[in-house]
């Protein structure tokens, strides 16, 4: 009932200029707080926060779209690299929106749950890993004992082209893995999709030998870039480093660069997504989702069906393994672990299930709530622990608390309750996944 | 030749012979009914011409095509369309939609068609909404195309189930008990769009039904099982007057039961 | 006395014993063959000389003399997975649903068992005690840890699977991943702000690490026997619980109810069985068995963390499907024969391999049975073959 009576009154509201208004004041209310504050969560949270109302409210497309690309292509990258924490915020939100936008096709659409989805992240990002770094010619080395000064097996630049491979290969590896299992009832495939993921995790962590070719536990390092040419820094500089207070370096602009790829590959997510969602492809994905075998009587084949679903999410995966493994310069083993699986899940399903709008606000949600809120509270305790303070009813010395109460740390607890909740309260998500209202008629094309 | 003819299909789960020795053909063009009490392998019978069982021993030629060992996807494919005696929709997909679902295998849209939104696709799309909307309309369903599946009401759902059957063009149409839980004017109306659709689309029919209204008002020929066999198969006069119909019906007491006055 | 007998139904009582010795005995002995076999096919090849150069021993008599430690450590692990699994197969026979956080269930389990031995080593009543003592203590410890994880399993139930009973499937599977989740955390933080650490290392009392040892001679090989009295714990509790929910199942009327609610609930319910109970009752039954598998496991490796319940959770999973999920015999069977190969790989990979796999691909080896068991068999070893209904 409240929540009904809410939806009226915000409908209410948000009609004819209203929305313009609302969505422009969030965007410069939010940015000068930003700038203004560099170090303040909260004025992060304002900010960041304008993309809702850049969604909610109500507004003619073409302002919004132009709202949005002045956000996503100048104010953040202006923002971010005056506080660069905050671009890794959203470069992680960026991946996670990418990597959730990926589960979503093969859990939303398809209804396969897979609990291994970063395998095939891991599986690019070793790609790249391998070639685009020294590893080649330490496959004879045990870790840690090679020599310096080994030359690299590719340049730089053969990340664009591994962009593509790692597309190729990703797909390849999910019909691989799916071809045998696709015939399985879906709790089967989520317990198979899961092992596949430990698989994966272990051969990376030991495949050190008989010959080197993950470094085992301690990763791979150092994992080249494309290079950026000195012009893209200066043109930065010239336009920017007023605003910014001081002169943009080369890493700094690497990270924007990153931010921009990850920006791209959503836009290419969404953009596939939509167009195979409405189309014959994603009306059988759904159909396999709502019922398997009305589906298959329908002359739908679905293990076809099922194992396109697994390729499309998987290559996703795969092009922003890549992405990951050039941006961080570093991966190991560690990265992909289960619980990675489980919380691109949690952002699918506390999002909304299906939902593209959905999916991106749970990514942002979760790593917002991860990386700044957890890590905020944790960081405020540890104020307290060194503080004098005591509560003051039951006596108790903020210095006796336990240094194990660490909230960053417990993860685990916020996923697992977000996913009971939203399955018991609310399973189809914060934004609710639409069916497209299509207008036809017959007698005009009579 | 017939449309359809199956020979000695038998079919077993664990000790139980769900369909035993039965062997039926079916000519192009008509309405034939299959009977019989509760549990007779009615809906095993269906379940295993479209191959989502596969028989013990036996043959199956649609067509002059044999379908044993096809995919239940592929059967479809061949032009062998149902619907389900407990509805399945795909209930969260529009009423529009599940129809174009059933239009599946005759869309040539290629992925990269799709992906570009060329021209082509475009147009099939088109076609493929105004069919389903054409459709919709044609089984009786008037501006619900973008109500989703589940919130219909029960007999728009049978009815839905139809106009999904009917997308894939077929030319067999398997209704598993199309009837059930529908009122008298219901039925009559379902009567009536059976024969349409025989009579308009050309498309031959055979239909599970327990209301024996239905099936002795529509039906050029009947065919009874009981314990997984064929026990009779004539015409509705001769199935009403065969003794061991009668038995069958008549011999089982309570399930029987309600059978009874409708075979009268 | 007499009176009671009659009550008892003793056929009940001896049939699983006979079926586990046959079991243990059937796969260790398969097992052992293939494995020899093995070792003398490879004597002769680059593995052999390898190994001959090393330890200067030859393949086939390394395998032998390590053979009986290799089917006692893997007949210990197979009965716990063993119970895990019987909590797997339980619920998804009333249910058929994955209760993805058993394997917390088990970690609880071992976590408040190896709490309360702490509690009484702190007490000082560990040390000193006597054998019977120890024993008694342990016993305690297990049943104490049995209410635990049966209580949290019918908690769980009632809180987060009872409400979506009626979901689609994927629904309830989620809400389970997010318990187990949940559950592991939770572990950590109790642990972490009463105790200060979260690894917990079982005390020692007791004669439970002593070591029955044998040598004998087997033709030119010395065989080893080193059996440790915590192996033989293991393997004698598991066996009493395992011949105790026989009987439960299978000789009284709960499980005569039980059996009937996994036929079929709708049809159990209209019979006048309350359904919801029975449900209870099963997740109970699974978490009992399933708090004492995590003792007994904490017995054996002593060292636990939040985190343990993954993997035995999975294998144990692996050994229901392996054994045909919803079938306790299958269950039984599956999680002996996944605790041998386990062992088996973990303990023969690196010497038949040359040293480039060895035991660390122990943990992934369950996945890989499991993915093939699904592959061609995927109603199990002893499951039925039941058609999807239309
Ligand atoms: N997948 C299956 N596994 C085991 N037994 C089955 C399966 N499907 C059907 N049966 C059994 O086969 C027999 C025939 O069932 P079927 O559903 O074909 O009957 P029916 O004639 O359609 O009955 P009704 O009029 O009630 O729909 C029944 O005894 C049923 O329990
Ligand atoms: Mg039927």
């Amino acid at each position: 009932m409240a929540a009904t009576s809410f939806k009226e009154v915000f409908d209410k509201l948000n009609q004819g200029v209203v929305g313009y208004v609302v969505i422009l004041l969030h965007v410069v209310a939010g940015s000068y707080l930003v700038y203004s504050q560099p170090r303040s969560n909260l004025a992060f949270l304002v900010f960041i926060s304008s993309l809702l109302s850049l969604y909610f409210f109500r507004a003619d497309n073409r302002f919004k779209i132009l709202v949005g690309m002045l956000l996503a292509l100048v104010i953040i990258p202006v923002i971010g690299v005056r506080n660069i924490f905050y671009l890794e915020v959203i470069f992680q939100i960026s991946v996670f929106a990418a990597l959730s936008l990926g589960l979503n096709i093969v859990v939303g659409f398809t209804g396969l749950l897979n609990l291994g989805y970063v395998a095939f992240y891991a599986v690019g990002a070793y790609l790249w890993a391998f070639f685009g770094s020294q590893q080649f010619y330490v496959l004879n080395y045990a870790p840690g004992t090679q020599p310096p000064d080994l030359p690299f097996l590719l340049p730089g630049d053969a990340f664009y082209l591994f962009l593509l491979v790692a597309v190729i290969i990703a797909a390849i590896t999910g019909i691989l893995l799916g071809l045998p299992v696709m015939r399985l009832k879906g709790d089967y495939l989520a317990i198979v999709t899961l092992g596949f993921g430990e698989v994966i995790r272990v051969l990376a962590n030991n495949l050190d030998k008989p010959i080197n070719l993950t470094n085992g536990p301690q990763g791979i390092t150092p994992i080249q870039r494309p290079t950026m040419p000195e012009w893209v820094v200066d043109l930065f500089n010239s336009l920017f480093s007023g605003v910014i207070g001081h002169d943009v370096k080369l890493a700094d602009m690497y990270n924007v660069m990153f931010y921009f790829f990850a920006l791209l590959v959503i836009i290419a997510i969404i953009f596939v997504t939509k167009r195979l969602d409405d189309s014959k492809i994603g009306r059988a994905w759904t159909a396999v989702r709502e019922d398997e075998i009305a589906a298959v009587a329908q002359g739908i084949p679905i293990v076809r069906m099922k194992l396109l679903a697994f390729a499309v999410g998987a290559s996703f995966a795969g092009l922003m393994g890549v992405l990951l493994a050039a941006s961080r310069t570093f991966i190991s083993p560690e990265s992909f672990n289960f619980m990675q699986s489980i919380g691109v899940l949690s952002m699918v399903i506390l999002g909304g299930i299906g939902s593209i709008p959905g999916v991106i606000l749970g990514a942002a949600v979760l790593t917002i709530l991860n990386l700044q809120v957890l890590q905020g509270f944790s960081l405020y305790l540890n104020d307290l622990r060194q503080s004098d303070a005591v509560i003051p009813v039951i006596n108790f010395a903020w210095k006796d608390l336990s240094t194990q109460l660490d909230p960053a740390k417990y993860q685990k607890l916020l996923f697992g309750l977000i996913l009971i909740i939203m399955m018991i309260f609310r399973p189809e998500g914060l934004i609710p996944a639409k069916r497209r209202k299509r207008d036809v008629s017959v007698d005009e094309t009579k | 030749m017939a449309l359809l003819e199956m020979a000695n299909i038998t079919k077993t789960f664990g000790g139980l012979k769900a369909i035993s020795d039965v062997t039926f053909s079916l000519e192009k063009g008509r309405i034939v009914s299959i009977i019989g009490p509760n549990g007779a392998g009615k809906t095993t019978f269906f379940n295993t011409l479209t191959g989502i069982y596969r028989p013990d021993t036996g043959t199956i030629k649609f067509n002059g095509k044999s379908l044993v060992g096809l995919r239940t996807d592929q059967i479809a494919a061949c032009g062998i369309a149902r619907t389900f005696q407990n509805i399945r929709l795909f209930a969260d997909m529009t009423v529009i939609e599940n129809i174009m679902v059933g239009m599946h295998v005759h869309l040539k849209q290629s992925p990269l068609q799709t992906l570009l939104r060329l021209p082509g696709f475009n147009r099939e799309e088109k076609e493929a909404e105004v069919k389903a909307l054409r459709l919709m309309q044609y089984v009786g369903l008037n501006n619900v195309e973008n109500e989703l599946a589940k919130n219909l009401p029960y007999g728009a759902q049978r009815r839905l189930e139809i106009a999904r059957a009917l997308a894939a063009d077929p030319q067999l149409l398997l209704l598993d008990e199309p009837a059930a839980g529908m009122n008298p004017q219901e039925t009559e109306d379902i009567i009536k769009l059976f024969r349409d659709i025989r009579d308009n689309m050309g498309i031959t029919i055979l239909l599970i039904e327990h209301d024996m209204r239905v099936v002795m008002n529509i039906s050029e020929d009947i065919c009874v099982m009981d314990y997984g066999e064929k026990i009779a198969q004539g015409s509705p006069a001769e199935i009403r007057n065969n003794t061991k119909v009668i038995e069958a019906y008549l011999g089982r007491g309570a399930v029987a039961g309600q059978h009874e006055e409708k075979l009268q | 006395m007499k009176q009671f007998l009659r009550y008892l139904n003793v056929k009940e009582l001896v049939r699983p014993i006979g079926q586990m010795l046959a079991f243990s005995l059937g796969s260790a002995a398969v097992m052992s063959a293939i494995i020899l076999v093995l070792a003398l096919v490879l004597d002769k090849t680059a593995v052999g000389t390898a190994l001959v150069n090393k330890l200067n021993v030859s393949l086939f008599s390394y395998t032998l003399s390590n053979l009986p430690q290799v089917v006692i450590d893997g007949l210990t692990i197979g009965f716990v997975y063993a119970a895990i699994a019987l909590g797997y197969t339980m619920v998804y026979g009333v249910l058929q649903f994955i209760n993805f956080a058993h394997s917390e269930i088990f970690a609880v389990g071992a976590f408040v068992g190896v709490e309360v031995l702490i509690f009484l080593q702190t007490l000082g009543v560990l040390s000193g005690a006597s054998v019977f003592m120890a024993y008694a203590y342990l016993s305690l410890a297990i049943l104490l840890a049995m209410l635990a994880a049966g209580g949290l399993a019918v908690t769980v139930e009632k809180i987060a699977y009872r409400p979506l009973r009626n979901a689609p499937r994927l629904v309830p599977l989620t809400a389970a991943i997010g318990v187990s989740f949940l559950l592991q955390d939770l572990i950590r933080l109790v642990e972490g702000l009463t105790t200060g650490q979260f690894n917990r290392i079982i005390p020692t009392f007791g004669n439970f690490d002593d070591r029955i040892t044998g040598k004998m001679t087997l033709g030119a090989t010395k065989l080893f026997i080193g059996i440790s009295v915590k192996s033989i714990i293991v393997i004698v509790a598991a066996v009493l619980m395992l011949v105790a929910l026989n009987y439960l199942v299978n000789a009284t009327k709960v499980g005569k109810a039980i059996r009937a609610v996994s036929q079929d609930m709708r049809t159990a319910s209209l019979m006048g069985i309350n359904v919801n109970r029975i449900i209870s009752i099963t997740f109970l039954v699974g978490g009992l068995l399933g708090g004492a598998a995590g003792l007994l496991y904490a017995l054996k490796f002593t060292r636990i963390d939040p985190f343990i319940g993954f993997f035995p959770g999975i294998k144990a999973f692996t050994a229901a499907v392996l054994g045909g999920i919803g079938n306790m015999t299958g269950a039984l069977l599956g999680g002996i024969i996944l605790g041998l190969l386990e062992t088996f790989a973990g303990s023969y990979l690196g010497v038949f391999t040359m040293g480039a796999a060895g035991s660390e691909y122990k943990d992934i080896f369950a996945f890989s049975i499991l993915i093939l068991v699904l592959i061609f068999r995927p109603q199990g070893l002893m499951g039925k073959n039941v058609g999807q209904k239309a």
